[in-house]
């Protein structure tokens, strides 16, 4: 008798089981709230969507550990994207086509631009996303959309407000990287700068990811700026930028924006980051100052250090499933107008400690966040600034 | 078992289908592709689009590096060229859809034949160089050139539309692209039947040789580059009509590797073979999510094994070029040979 089966057995056994994977649906509970999420656990961004999936799982089990929302429990759904458009549209279309979605997180802003379209059409799903673009902040062309934080421009806002009260009629450079997320900010800083009485001395656009840096920076030494922006980066090249310009004597004062403030990304080069300051819509994992239950809480759950990137997707979590839980005490279907409506609803809400002061959305964004400075020597980022709301 | 097809008349040589078998399964293939998204759900008709438009394009990189043995990096440049051409049309003009990825092939091909000046010159490695910096001239002209062409946010633009309806989701775009598609690879597959094609294949077989059969090198090889760039172009306009979003980051330099990895992966020189890279390409990154999404014993297994899946891709990729050099194609063909000759031979 033969012991082993056949190769065409095998073939056709294996095929058997990949159709009814492909066949089998995931089990929902029928009244599950669900939040998909196209994540990017792989590819340039993968640092963050990592942590912003932990973030989501986290928040979901606290939720659901204290009996959902309104006893309906909460179900989260994410893929990979590899941040890839084409893949976070697939992921999206797997996700809806599978669960009846009523909040969503997107991995990047032609995500978030792309998909526009489907979320006016269906009317059943809010997006949030990785991303602060700034031309998402219109509630008239993203109107089920929001950003939990300021967006792009209002970072830099937050900046000058800083700069305008500390040092006035200052000089400022701004260094951008040559990208959609790096530009983004440019005319309404310039804009913005003028009605503070700042000085945008120098525009520098540089690849996101440049080495060679020293022309730029000779322009920066010609310009001699009080304080230089960089947006549109994560790391690199922020640090050979910093290093040339401390060794050819340069005063100026470096800053970034979120997606470069986190703790650990200076860690390895704190000598050099010492002094870096910029914006953060969030508290920092180590921030122990005041009350912040929440951040107590995940300082349990997690007991090592959480990114900023883990922040911003706990802060979308709870913005989520606030928006649904107003929703559903005002008896209304999760519609995404519905939902929308209860989101704008949010007024002086307490973060639990997540952001320092309560916070309001008046529109799109999460209009404040303060300014930190890096101190090389604790590594880490300290408070410079007290929280700074922005007014559209 | 069938061994062969008896041929008793030059028209029957050279007919692409030559017998009643072939015909029989190209007309169940035909109503299986209409039939599909009346059964299928919004994820795998979203990825049926995808895969036509990318069928589009590998077949025309199949022209220009399977049948010419021109390399080229830059097929996701020319797609570019196309994408922006239609969303300015639709945006500014308001042409109807079909003109505007006809024009949109037209004005990609106008770029391809620029781009292809080199190839009289240069070949292999050097000439793929010379398309890598077409991709990035083209690059900085649509983030930094006139306003009109939306800078580094770029274009957002209406669906297309067919007697005042909108085709905006992927079942309504699924009937313009299914078409579309099957007349380009029918087009190339015919393009392989006349003086044209048999010139581009004497090219890539031997430069020399061809030009000492009277083939003029420069007048091909930019044809080859044209005709390739308009099925970039076209491809490109179904692209931008299928996310309505068209940026200059939207066609990076590593969405022309997945096109040349289609066309190796395939089996290049071959019509079968763009098309089976094309869905592979497309389609097994989607399959091992799907199985990753099932070891639901494995904690976080999504997050876990993402970057997993990405290798498991590459070995993927890397087995097939050791393995089987000459693509699924001829994986292809050799499971038809084994049924025109069994049970003779396992």
């Amino acid at each position: 008798m033969r012991v082993f089966p056949t190769r065409r057995k095998v073939l056709s056994y294996a095929a058997a089981g990949c159709l009814a994977l492909g066949l089998q649906a995931p089990a929902q509970a029928a009244d599950d709230i669900v939040i998909g999420a196209s994540m990017p656990m792989t590819g340039v961004f993968a640092f963050a969507g990592i942590a912003l999936n932990n973030a989501f799982q986290d928040y979901v089990k606290i939720v659901n550990d204290a009996g959902g929302i309104n006893g309906r429990k909460i179900k989260y759904v994410a893929e990979d994207t590899g941040y890839k458009v084409d893949n976070s549209v697939a992921v999206f279309n797997r996700i809806t086509s599978q669960e009846k979605v009523s909040l969503y997180y997107g991995d990047s802003t032609a995500f978030s631009k792309t998909i526009n379209a489907e979320l006016n059409r269906r009317g059943d799903i809010v997006l949030a996303g990785a991303s602060f673009a700034s031309e998402l902040n219109d509630p008239k062309n993203f109107p089920y959309q929001f950003i939990a934080g300021p967006d792009y421009s209002e970072m830099i806002g937050i900046l000058l407000e800083y700069i305008a009260k500390t040092k006035p009629g200052a000089k400022i450079a701004l260094v951008n990287s040559d990208t959609e997320f790096g530009r983004d900010p440019i005319v309404p800083t310039e804009k913005r700068a003028a009605e503070l009485g700042l000085k945008i001395v120098e525009k520098i656009a540089t690849p996101p990811t440049s080495v060679d840096v020293s022309t730029e920076v000779l322009k920066l030494r010609r310009a001699d700026p009080d304080y230089t922006i960089f947006h549109g980066y994560i790391l690199a090249p922020l640090p050979e930028f910093m290093t040339q310009a401390k060794q050819l004597g340069l005063k100026t004062k470096f800053m970034g924006t979120f997606w470069s403030m986190d703790n650990a990304i200076w860690a390895k080069s704190a000598e050099v980051a010492d002094g870096f300051m910029g914006v953060m819509p969030y508290r920092y994992y180590f921030d122990t100052e005041g009350k912040s239950p929440m951040l107590e809480k995940i300082r349990q759950i997690r007991p090592e250090y959480q990114s900023t990137g883990y922040m911003q997707g706990f802060l979308t979590a709870m913005l989520m499933t606030e928006a649904a839980k107003r929703t559903l005490d005002a008896k209304k279907d999760l519609t995404a107008a519905n939902m929308k409506a209860s989101l704008n609803s949010i007024k002086d809400f307490d973060t639990g400690g997540i952001i320092g002061v309560p916070i309001s959305i008046p529109g799109n964004t999460v209009p404040v966040g303060r300014v930190y400075q890096y101190d090389g020597a604790n590594k880490t980022m300290k408070p410079v600034s007290d929280w700074i709301k922005i007014a559209k | 078992m069938r061994i062969g097809a008896v041929h008793q008349t030059y028209a029957q040589a050279e007919a692409l289908l030559d017998t009643n078998f072939q015909r029989v399964m190209l007309a169940a293939l035909f109503a299986a592709l209409v039939l599909f998204p009346f059964f299928a759900d919004q994820y795998w008709i979203y990825l049926a689009c995808l895969v036509l438009i990318h069928i589009v394009s590998t077949t025309g990189l199949n022209i220009l590096t399977g049948y010419t043995g021109l390399v080229s990096l830059g097929q996701a440049a020319f797609m570019s060229v196309g994408a922006y051409t239609v969303a300015i049309l639709e945006i500014r003009v308001g042409t109807p859809f079909i003109i505007n990825l006809i024009l949109a092939g037209f004005v990609s091909a106008a770029v391809g034949l620029v781009v292809g000046v080199p190839s009289l010159r240069v070949k292999g490695l050097y000439l793929a160089i010379a398309t890598i910096a077409a991709s990035f001239i083209l690059h900085f002209l649509f983030a930094n050139g006139p306003a009109f062409l939306g800078g580094t946010q770029g274009l957002s633009m209406p669906p297309a539309r067919l007697f005042g309806y909108d085709l905006a989701r992927p079942f309504q775009l699924y009937w313009l692209f299914m078409p579309l598609t099957a007349l380009s690879v029918v087009a190339a597959a015919n393009l392989f039947r006349t003086r044209i094609g048999r010139a581009f294949i004497a090219i890539r077989d031997r430069d020399i040789s061809a030009e000492v059969l009277g083939i003029p090198l420069l007048k091909y090889k930019l044809l080859s580059f044209a005709l390739s760039s308009f099925y970039a172009g076209v491809a490109g306009g179904m692209w931008a009509y299928f996310f309505r979003v068209v940026t200059p980051e939207s066609f990076p330099l590593i969405y022309s590797v997945f096109f040349l990895a289609a066309v190796i992966v395939g089996g290049m020189g071959t019509i079968l073979g763009a098309i089976l890279g094309a869905i592979f390409m497309t389609m097994v990154p989607e399959f091992l999510k799907i199985a990753v999404s099932y070891l639901t014993f494995i904690p976080n297994a999504t997050a876990q094994l993402s970057p997993i899946r990405t290798i498991v891709f590459g070995a993927l990729i890397i087995g097939f070029l050791l393995f089987e050099p000459q693509g699924l194609a001829e994986i292809w063909r050799r499971v038809r040979r084994f049924f025109h000759i069994w049970p003779f031979k396992k």
